[in-house]
Formats: structure tokens, C-alpha cells, sequence
């Protein structure tokens, strides 16, 4: 697709966008929508939270991405984060209440088994030449299966007890500044960790040198191996490093902001992995964009709970929907504009 | 060279690709039972890690999927859907279209059944002919109501360029969660609590014949057994099929003839969903007899996404994997309600099957190993 054509598209894009915003606003005008009080702090601070776990998850599947290899399997690593985090934490804590201290052994051990489960996925995609999708698609369902599997080893239930969650920092001073102060300096460190996690993504992508080889692993392979570098062992980096990014998401999710770990039916993860691809294709590849569309996301999702406290009377059965449609919407007018040109197809070296 | 020549080369060119194409079909064949075992002998060494005992767990799971009459009967009933739901995984993959939404199809198809006949039920005249317009209704419904659903993500892929592994999964949600709330607010009887619709007028339903069995027919396994017919002779006997099939393994070369992609791609979609919605009609007659919170179904059709890539999306193949798939989910509800191992084990096994069957060059590899018909390639 030309510079041109994408530019078209985009315009075309935007368009539907702002008209759909000014329907939006229109409507709410029209049925005279309270809009002052739908967004509050108090809703900004869920986003935040929301968008936390997508946003993490977003980033690995991007690098993933970019290097060549499509990381269908967010999902399945963050329903193995999930569950392992408050497996690890309750474990470690030897049941009932657990401890702080616990809680990040939990995280840590979870980010240390996910690499292990990332190493497994990228022999099988990157050294085995599995079929990307397929694959990817199995870790959903080994996920499905074995998460909630797990959870009756460990608790006798597909669900975990209520599990106390990693405690909100507040940083002294900073957290009495207006709106700031309560959304990042009384927050949760996970929340400054995805931050942290984000900007670095971005510095490592576009300005060092490894960046420039995942980069180059997903859009001209040969050209990277021409110039010495092994493109499989860049490749087998980002896929371990999208396993980990994806189970610190999931880690977020049971043990940062929920209380424990929920395996019925689709688990808690609830489609965030999905949605997380969708995030860093808004996103167009960029830690910072995906991270925009994954506070998008949160706000989506958080929208239930405000229109009922507003009282607005919209079922929360479809409230909740609105993420998904929302995921149908983007990929509707982004569509795949800028996927690396090598994506899918496994590399083999001429020797 | 003389055109006698000519023609020798070609019957000989022509021999070479059946014995290639006998020799694939035999390798995909052992892929296929490779992953099965590896991935049942990982479970037993979970099983067994988990401090339970896998020869039982092996042993239920075989009792449960044809130790009795009514096991088989349950075996048949489930794998009855995983063929139909199999079959439409299996048509858009093989034209190289990732529909990961029979699940979602399946779930409207059945709705759309369940709304047309109660519906029309008032109007037609009760007993056995009034059944079976009734059915007949229901099941034009569902394929119509599926195949559109289907269409939706076909247009988006084909015209919007959205991926529609992401797309049909969204679209997953959304039908269950629509179909939830429809159910919940306007379809449930007053008075009653559990978010079903009121059930069918009891001539509605297939006559079980062979096996005693509630929700179980033979005439269901016919549907499944017969749709897998039509659908085998669409795609190898028409010229659709034949546009279809070439633009899953040569999209350049399909578009070089003629083909337009893009249409291909969305009635590609539309088919499998027609299929998938059909399999929604069946569950809702043959095994509901009402409709009821699609969140509390089966996953029939993430499960077809296995019982399709293990017939390596052959139609034909799908009735085989589909049995297995049946037998594994038989098996899998006998262990729940005997055994004290978790059932959910059997989920994650048939994850690792479709894991194995991803994976093809860790048989060749294995092969290469044991010296067992590894030197092909």
C-alpha cells in the first residue's frame, strides 16, 4: 500500500471517527446526558487500571510483532499470569492472609515461569516453524484448560479465596497535588512499572541497537543476517519477552488490581489478550500508541460502571460489550496498514 | 521432445503428485495420532504429577467415552456437533481464512431457531407435521442467521483489511452477550428466574430411534454426517469450491484466473457460517428443547477449531476427529462426575493436541531421531 493510499484510508478514518463523536455528543445533548459527572477522577483512576494490564501485554505482543513472529497467544500467557501470580503468592504465604511481601515473590515467580513458557513457545514458532496462528491459538487453550486445572490443584475450585492485592505508594507531598496526585503518586507502583515498562519499550525500539535488529528481523530478514546477526535468536528474545510481558498482565489483573484469580468460564482475563493485539495495532506499533489505545480500552470498559452510577439505563450486559465492539470498530478503519513485511514466515539460514 | 513424449512426461508427472499427495496425506494422518498420544501421555504425566493415578484417569476416560450404551449415545451426541461445527471451522480455513467464530455463529444460528419457532409455533398445527415445518424453519433461520453473522467479519477482512482472527473472536463476545441479554430481558417467562426462553411444544424434536437417549438421534448424526457430504462435494466438485481451495494455497495464482479475492473471502465466511449456524439449530432441538444464557454452553466451537487442524481441515477427516474430540468430552464429563481430577485437565489436553499438530517438523524431527520414516522432506 502506498504513503497515498494510507493517508486516504486514515482520512476516511478520522472522518468516521469525529462524526461518530459528534453523534455521541449530540445524543448526549439530546437525551441530556449528565457528562460532567460521567467523567470523574474517581473513573480516570479505573481507566488507569484497565488500561494497565492491556497496555503491558500490548508492548510484548508488539515486539513480538515487530521481529517477525505473531504472538496469537496473549491470551493463554495472560490467563497462565493471572493464575500463577496468585498461585505463587498463595503458596508462598502458605495460605490465608496474604502478606505484601508474598505478593511481589508471586509476581516475581510468575514473571521468572512465563519466560520458562515463552522459551517453550518460541522453539515451537521460531526453531519448529509451528504454524504462527495455530500455535498461538493452542496457548489460548492450554490455558483455558490448564489455568483452571491448576486452580482446583491448588484451591479445589476453578476460582482462588480472596486474595489482598499489592498496596497503592503514595508518594509524600506529590499525592496532595490536584487530579495528578491521586491518579499517579497515591496509585499503585504496578501502574508506575507499566509506565516505566512503556517508555523504556519505546527507547529500546527506536534507539538502540537491538531495537534496530528486531526491527529489521520483521521487515528484511535477510538483510539482518547478511549483516551478521542471528535473526531467529532476535526473534527467540521478543517471543520470550512478549510470554512475560503478557503474564505480568495477567499478574496485574489478579494480584495488582483484583482480588485473586477467577477461572470460570472464559477466566478473568476476559478477552484483554485479544483486545491487547488490537491495542498495539492501533497503536501502529508504537509502545506509546499502543499504550494510548490501551487507556482507550480501560476507559471503554469502565464506562459500565459510571453510566450506572449516573444512572444512565443502559443493561450492564451491554455496557460490557463495549470494548469488544469498540475492538471491531478500530480494526474496521485502521485495519492492518503497517504490518512488518516478514510477519508468519519462519527464517532459515542459507548454511 | 515428441508429443508422445509430452504425454508420457505428463501421466508420469501426474503419478508423481498422487503418490506426493497419498504421501502427505499418510504423514498428516501420523501427525495427527502423534499429537493425540503425546498430548494424552503429557496429561497422564500430569495426572500423575499431580499425585492422582493415570491409569484411572486413562481408563474413565476411555469407560466414559464407550463403556456403555449411553456413553456412546453422549459420545455420538457431542461428536455430532463437533463434525458440524468442525466442518465450518474446516471450510474457511481451507480456503486459508482463520474463522475463529463458529462459536459466536453457532450461538445466533441457534437463537435465530429458537426465535422462529417460537414464533411460528401458534400458527402452524401441532403434531408430527407441524414439528417438522417447524424445524425446517428453524434451521433456515439458523443458516441464514449464521451465515450473515459470518458475512460481517468476511466484509471486514475483505474490505477493511481487520484481521479476522481478532474480529470473529470480538464477534464471539458480543453474540453471547447480546444473545444473554435478549434472552434475559424480553424472551424469559414471567415469573421464572433462569435466563431460558419457554421451551419448544414437545412435538418439536428428533425421535432418538436407536439409542435411549433424551437428547440424543441418529437423525442428528444424518444432519452432521450429511452436511459433511455437501460440504465435501462443494468444495471438490464446483467451481466455487475449486476458487475457494485455490485462493487458500495460491492466493496470486487464484487472483491470476479470475478469482476475485475478496468476494471469495466473504463467501468463504458465509458458508461456514451457514454451517455453524445449522449446528446451533440442532443443539437447540435436539439437545435443549429451549434456548438459554449462551455463556453456559458448551464451546462447541472453539473445540471444532481442534477437531478441523487434526483432519488438516479435510472434510472428510473431520468425522474421524470428531468422534475423538466426542469420545475426549464424553470421557472428560464421566471423569468429572466419578473422579475427583479435575475434568479441565482434558481442555488443556486437547490444547496441547492442537499444539503438536501446529507443530509438524517436531514429528519429522523425531523421526529424524528414531529413524522411523524420517528421511521424507
Amino acid at each position: 500500500m502506498s504513503l497515498a493510499d494510507y493517508t486516504a484510508r486514515n482520512r476516511v478514518g478520522l472522518g468516521v471517527a469525529g462524526l461518530a463523536l459528534l453523534v455521541g455528543l449530540l445524543a448526549a445533548v439530546g437525551f441530556d446526558l449528565p457528562l460532567a459527572r460521567l467523567v470523574t477522577v474517581g473513573y480516570l483512576e479505573r481507566t488507569l487500571q484497565a488500561a494497565t494490564p492491556i497496555a503491558l501485554a500490548a508492548v510484548g505482543g508488539l515486539y513480538a510483532e515487530k521481529s517477525g513472529v505473531f504472538n496469537i497467544g496473549l491470551e493463554g500467557f495472560m490467563i497462565f499470569g493471572a493464575l500463577l501470580a496468585a498461585a505463587l503468592a498463595w503458596i508462598v504465604a502458605g495460605g490465608g492472609d496474604v502478606s505484601q511481601t508474598a505478593l511481589w515473590l508471586g509476581l516475581l515467580g510468575t514473571l521468572v515461569v512465563c519466560a520458562l513458557l515463552g522459551v517453550l513457545f518460541a522453539v515451537l514458532t521460531v526453531r519448529l516453524q509451528a504454524d504462527q496462528i495455530v500455535a498461538g491459538l493452542a496457548v489460548w487453550f492450554v490455558g483455558l484448560g490448564f489455568g483452571p486445572f491448576t486452580a482446583i490443584v491448588v484451591w479445589g475450585g476453578v476460582s482462588s479465596p480472596s486474595i489482598a492485592n499489592i498496596d497503592d505508594v503514595a508518594v509524600p507531598v506529590a499525592a496532595d497535588w490536584p487530579l495528578v496526585g491521586r491518579l499517579f503518586f497515591d496509585a499503585s507502583p504496578l501502574l508506575w512499572i507499566a509506565v516505566a515498562v512503556v517508555v523504556l519499550a519505546w527507547v529500546v525500539l527506536y534507539r538502540t541497537r537491538f531495537g534496530y535488529w528486531v526491527q529489521a528481523a520483521g521487515e528484511n530478514p535477510e538483510a539482518l543476517d547478511t549483516a551478521g546477526v542471528d535473526v531467529n535468536r532476535v526473534r527467540f528474545v521478543t517471543v520470550v519477552f512478549s510470554a512475560v510481558m503478557a503474564g505480568f498482565g495477567g499478574a496485574v489483573l489478579s494480584i495488582g488490581f483484583g482480588s485473586g484469580f477467577t477461572g470460570t468460564g472464559v477466566t478473568m482475563v476476559d478477552g484483554r489478550g485479544w483486545i491487547a493485539i488490537v491495542a498495539y495495532l492501533f497503536g501502529n506499533y508504537n509502545p506509546v500508541g499502543a499504550a494510548l489505545a490501551s487507556l482507550l480500552f480501560g476507559a471503554m470498559e469502565m464506562l459500565q460502571i459510571q453510566f450506572q452510577t449516573i444512572g444512565v439505563p443502559v443493561p450492564g450486559s451491554l455496557t460490557g460489550l463495549f470494548p469488544y465492539a469498540a475492538v471491531l470498530v478500530v480494526l474496521t478503519l485502521v485495519g492492518y496498514t503497517r504490518m512488518p513485511a516478514a510477519v508468519g514466515d519462519p527464517y532459515e539460514t542459507e548454511d | 521432445m515428441s508429443a508422445a513424449d509430452l504425454g508420457s512426461l505428463r501421466t508420469l508427472l501426474g503419478r508423481l503428485a498422487d503418490r506426493m499427495a497419498r504421501a502427505t496425506a499418510v504423514e498428516r494422518i501420523a501427525i495427527a495420532v502423534g499429537s493425540t498420544v503425546l498430548a494424552l501421555a503429557l496429561g497422564s504425566v500430569i495426572v500423575a504429577a499431580t499425585g492422582y493415578d493415570p491409569a484411572t484417569f486413562v481408563g474413565a476416560l476411555v469407560y466414559g467415552a464407550v463403556g456403555s450404551a449411553s456413553n456412546v449415545a453422549f459420545t455420538l451426541r457431542q461428536s455430532t456437533m463437533l463434525i458440524l461445527t468442525g466442518v465450518a471451522v474446516a471450510v474457511a480455513f481451507r480456503a486459508g481464512v482463520f474463522n475463529i467464530g463458529v462459536q459466536g455463529q453457532f450461538v445466533v444460528g441457534g437463537f435465530a431457531a429458537t426465535l422462529a419457532i417460537l414464533w411460528a409455533a401458534p400458527l402452524l398445527p401441532a403434531g408430527t407435521l407441524g414439528g417438522v415445518l417447524l424445524m425446517f424453519l428453524g434451521s433456515v433461520a439458523a443458516v441464514i442467521a449464521g451465515g450473515a453473522y459470518a458475512a460481517l467479519p468476511g466484509l471486514m477482512k475483505a474490505y477493511a483489511d481487520a484481521n479476522e482472527v481478532i474480529t470473529t473472536i470480538m464477534l464471539n463476545f458480543i453474540a453471547s452477550g447480546v444473545v444473554f441479554f435478549l434472552i434475559d430481558g424480553y424472551l424469559r417467562p414471567p415469573g421464572t428466574s433462569a435466563p431460558n426462553t419457554e421451551p419448544f411444544p414437545d412435538y418439536v424434536g428428533l425421535p432418538s430411534l436407536v439409542f435411549d437417549s433424551a437428547t440424543f438421534s441418529v437423525l442428528g448424526l444424518l444432519v452432521g454426517l450429511l452436511t459433511v457430504v455437501v460440504v465435501a462435494v462443494v468444495l471438490t466438485r464446483t467451481r466455487f469450491g475449486y476458487d475457494l481451495v485455490t485462493s487458500g494455497h495460491q492466493q496470486r495464482a487464484a487472483a491470476f484466473s479470475g478469482v476475485d479475492p475478496k468476494r471469495t473471502v466473504v463467501a468463504t465466511m458465509t458458508l461456514s457460517g451457514m454451517v455453524a449456524g445449522l449446528a446451533g439449530a440442532l443443539f437447540a432441538v435436539m439437545i435443549l428443547g429451549y434456548y438459554s444464557d449462551p455463556n453456559s454452553f458448551p464451546t462447541f466451537g472453539f473445540d471444532a477449531i481442534a477437531v478441523s487442524l487434526l483432519a488438516a481441515n479435510n472434510p472428510i477427516g473431520v468425522i474421524p476427529a470428531g468422534l475423538l474430540f466426542g469420545g475426549l468430552d464424553a470421557g472428560r464429563q464421566y471423569i468429572g462426575f466419578t473422579l475427583d481430577i479435575p475434568p479441565e485437565l482434558v481442555e488443556g489436553v486437547v490444547g496441547l493436541i492442537v499444539l503438536f499438530v501446529a507443530t509438524p517438523e517436531l514429528f519429522r524431527m523425531a523421526g529424524r531421531y528414531t529413524g522411523l520414516g524420517g528421511d521424507r522432506e
